[in-house]
């Protein structure tokens, strides 16, 4: 019960107006890319918009229906993906919440961990759907782990893993800027203000702990990853 | 660009007649067989004895074939061409190039795989072609689907084109001041903060405005809500669906059985 | 029996110290026109807010006083059946666009079908109402593809056909060019005439002119000016204040001081008026001569 009366606060009237704006600013930013011919897709940022100003909920609505519109107006080949979108909202929901979209380094380390689970989700589906090999340019990365002779499964995530970081990590830099632009009186409107009130304090130490924590997570990381290694290998 | 995101084509057809929740359920009824049925000819006959007719009895064939040249043969061919090289495995090895092996398992694979994707856009893009989004948002929303989703669905549908509209103008507007997309990464990089500032915060601050505008209009209200359409639902939709139903649990238990 | 109240509403919005209102009282009797006027920040918008119940339920904030229509008070209501009581229509014509709906006439039913009015009746009130605003012949068409002019008026029709006791506007033409802010004014003066209870912020005083039965002037948030219009858009201290004067008030008042005016003769607001009262004088002034 308690539950639902959370969810039924993270999804006031602000939050219904502002989800089809952060789908369309997914959208256009995903074309905006394209033309600039970036290295990034950053068309999750009106997810972590919404996720960092509404809550894991409202996020993981947002990242589905874009994924959905997008399959329907841009890309038929986007559609099967909605899963990660679905948990980049979520995640970033979740971390938003834990007051790790405060400042800069806690941003990084959520971008990270949204890296991780889109890798880890994206991978049951390029490898169940698609046998590996997706339309996307990083299947080439794919390939020729594939033709090394390594599993499937290890194959895909560590090709997610590769590229997946990067660009996570610059959309929630992004969102964080942008959200960082807006006026205080305009964010107190949505469900919660006070996951983005920005920190103040040493800086200087956040800078060691987000570090800290970057490198567990990469060592956790590398961890599973031989873990899968394992028995492909 | 166009005024509104919608594929809708008004016509007087069988297909534009069937209730909105029964051409969704056509939806799964055609994708869940396509990918699970064993039979490795499933998405081919689905394609040709199922989809094709359906264009015509959708009265949308000219939109439907055009569609399916321009958007999903591309995306089709293209995962077709990436899995019949990339795809490890097989005996039977028709060519190399580099480092990579053409075998014709991983052609046949590709093969069925790229019809699969084929049934699969052909299926949501009958469906938007023959579905006024209105209507099946009114549709579920009278079986129980909250009124906001609807907003949601509808609102994205329109913000989508103005808001590539505005991009556009920015994008031109910068580059007669001298953005120019084939120029060095990093100025690549930096021409991204005009563009993207004004389109994000302008769309963004409009929000406010636009939750007081449809709270004035009882958008909270707790009250069932009345719906302008009316949209048919007759026993042959009912049936349909079962039917679909009954298809889609069968593919299902098709795959279990062996498997 | 007044149809609004307002007893000492002081309102902050959060996170500030200084009230955006202070200490309004006011009494509105049903089929009274009031104008607010005002320079910015004054709290115009806030006091439409206020009376449309978005403060506090949508705005938050801290509201002291209260604030009745019909009896009732907004901190007892909710939002979504405050909207029958209060209407409200603001400047920007684009962002009252829903976004939810295709046609102009599925943009008006909107409301209704939110309030679950019967299909029947929500067709012929749509009707009604779009016949009201002049916008019948736009019906099929997209809201999105009108001119500012004719999106402000459905703004209008999308409230008005929920059928309020008042009707709030917040400075409706303040983004209107010329035609579109007659078009919108036409709709307004057929609803004065049809005795709706309105409470309008602007700053055009030559139209606040020809509707309000009474002017509240604000400043800071306190209620400065009250009165008939011609008295209170011609008030000498409204131009040191920053308030907008009508130009031929400030052509009159500069013919005054040089004699040019009928120092008995109140200072005009519009055109007609100016016009009327230099041509009294040059008729005294012939009559004047042998």
């Amino acid at each position: 019960m308690k539950f639902f009366e959370s969810l039924k606060k993270d999804f006031n009237t602000m939050t219904w107006v502002l989800i089809p704006v952060a789908i369309a600013i997914n959208v256009v930013m995903g074309q905006i890319v394209v033309v600039l011919r970036l290295p990034v897709y950053l068309d999750s940022i009106g997810t972590m918009l919404v996720a960092a100003l509404c809550g894991p909920w409202a996020g993981a609505l947002t990242g589905t229906l874009s994924n959905i519109i997008w399959g329907l107006a841009i890309d038929p080949n986007a559609f099967p993906w909605w899963p990660v979108a679905f948990f980049i909202g979520l995640v970033t929901g979740i971390c938003a919440n834990a007051g790790l979209f405060k400042n800069i380094w806690k941003v990084i380390i959520t971008g990270f961990l949204v890296a991780l689970t889109a890798a880890i989700v994206s991978t049951p589906i390029a490898v169940y759907l698609y046998g590996g090999i997706t339309a996307s340019g990083s299947s080439f990365i794919t390939a020729y782990l594939l033709q090394t002779g390594r599993g499937v499964i290890e194959a895909v995530f560590s090709t997610n893993f590769l590229v997946e970081p990067i660009d996570k990590i610059s959309t929630a830099l992004l969102a964080f800027v942008i959200i960082q632009g807006l006026s205080m009186r305009f964010v107190a409107r949505f469900p919660r203000p006070q996951n983005i009130e920005i920190q103040k304090g040493a800086s200087k130490t956040q800078l060691w702990i987000a570090l800290v924590v970057v490198l567990v997570l990469i060592l956790i990381a590398a961890f599973v990853l031989v873990r899968i290694l394992a028995p492909g290998g | 660009m166009h005024e509104r995101l919608s594929f809708y084509v008004k016509r007087e057809s069988p297909l534009h007649q069937l209730n909105p929740l029964t051409k969704l359920t056509l939806i799964f009824g055609l994708i869940l067989p396509a990918f699970l049925v064993p039979f490795y000819w499933t998405p081919h006959l689905l394609l040709v004895l199922v989809v094709f007719p359906l264009a015509f009895l959708g009265k949308v064939q000219g939109e439907y074939f055009n569609a399916a040249t321009r958007l999903i043969l591309p995306a089709a061919g293209f995962l077709f061409v990436m899995q019949a090289l990339f795809i490890p495995g097989g005996e039977v090895v028709l060519a190399r190039v580099w480092f990579l092996t053409l075998t014709q398992e991983s052609l046949l694979y590709a093969f069925a795989n790229a019809v699969r994707i084929f049934v699969m856009i052909s299926s949501f893009t009958l469906f938007m072609l023959t579905t006024h989004p209105s209507e099946l948002m009114s549709d579920l929303t009278r079986r129980g689907l909250p009124g906001q989703f609807a907003y949601v669905i509808i609102a994205t549908l329109q913000i989508i084109p103005q808001m590539q509209a505005k991009a556009n103008t920015i994008i031109a507007a910068q580059r007669s001041r001298g953005l120019d997309t084939e120029s060095s990464f990093s100025r690549r990089i930096r021409a991204l903060v005009p563009l993207v500032g004004p389109l994000v915060f302008g769309s963004l601050v409009e929000v406010e405005e636009r939750a007081i505008a449809i709270e004035a209009r009882g958008f909270t209200s707790r009250l069932p809500k009345t719906s302008l359409r009316e949209i048919s639902d007759r026993p042959l939709d009912k049936g349909l669906r079962w039917l679909l139903l009954a298809m889609m649990l069968a593919s299902l238990l098709s795959r279990i059985w062996f498997s | 029996m007044p149809v609004v109240r307002l007893q000492q509403v002081t309102y902050y919005y959060p996170l500030t110290e200084t009230p955006a209102l202070q200490d309004i009282n006011l009494e509105i009797e049903e089929g009274e026109f009031i104008a607010v006027i005002g320079p910015n920040g004054a709290g115009k918008s806030t006091l439409c807010y206020t009376l449309a119940g978005f403060i506090p339920h949508f705005y938050k904030g801290e509201l002291q006083g209260t604030v009745e229509v019909d009896g009732r008070s907004t901190q007892d209501s909710n939002l979504s059946d405050w909207v029958l009581r209060v209407g409200l229509v603001f400047q920007n014509p684009f962002n009252q666009i829903s976004g939810a709906k295709y046609t102009v006439f599925e943009e008006v039913a909107f409301g209704l079908e939110n309030r679950g009015v019967p299909r029947n009746e929500m067709i012929q009130r749509v009707e009604e109402v779009l016949e009201m605003t002049g916008i019948a012949d736009l019906a099929a068409r997209s809201p999105y593809s009108l001119s500012g002019g004719q999106q402000q008026r459905v703004a209008l029709a999308s409230i008005l056909v929920m059928q309020p006791k008042v009707l709030v506007l917040d400075e409706p033409t303040s983004q209107m060019d010329p035609i579109g802010t007659r078009e919108v004014f036409g709709v307004i003066r057929k609803m004065a005439q049809k005795g709706m209870t309105v409470v309008m912020a602007e700053h055009k005083m030559e139209w606040i002119a020809q509707f309000a039965d009474r002017v509240i002037a604000l400043w800071e948030g306190k209620i400065f000016l009250e009165g008939k219009p011609q008295q209170v858009l011609t008030d000498e201290r409204l131009a040191e204040k920053g308030f907008g004067v009508s130009r031929y008030t400030t052509t009159a008042r500069l013919a005054l001081s040089r004699g040019l005016w009928q120092a008995e003769r109140p200072l005009p607001v519009t055109l007609e008026e100016a016009v009327s009262g230099f041509a009294a004088i040059r008729n005294g002034q012939s009559k004047g001569k042998p």
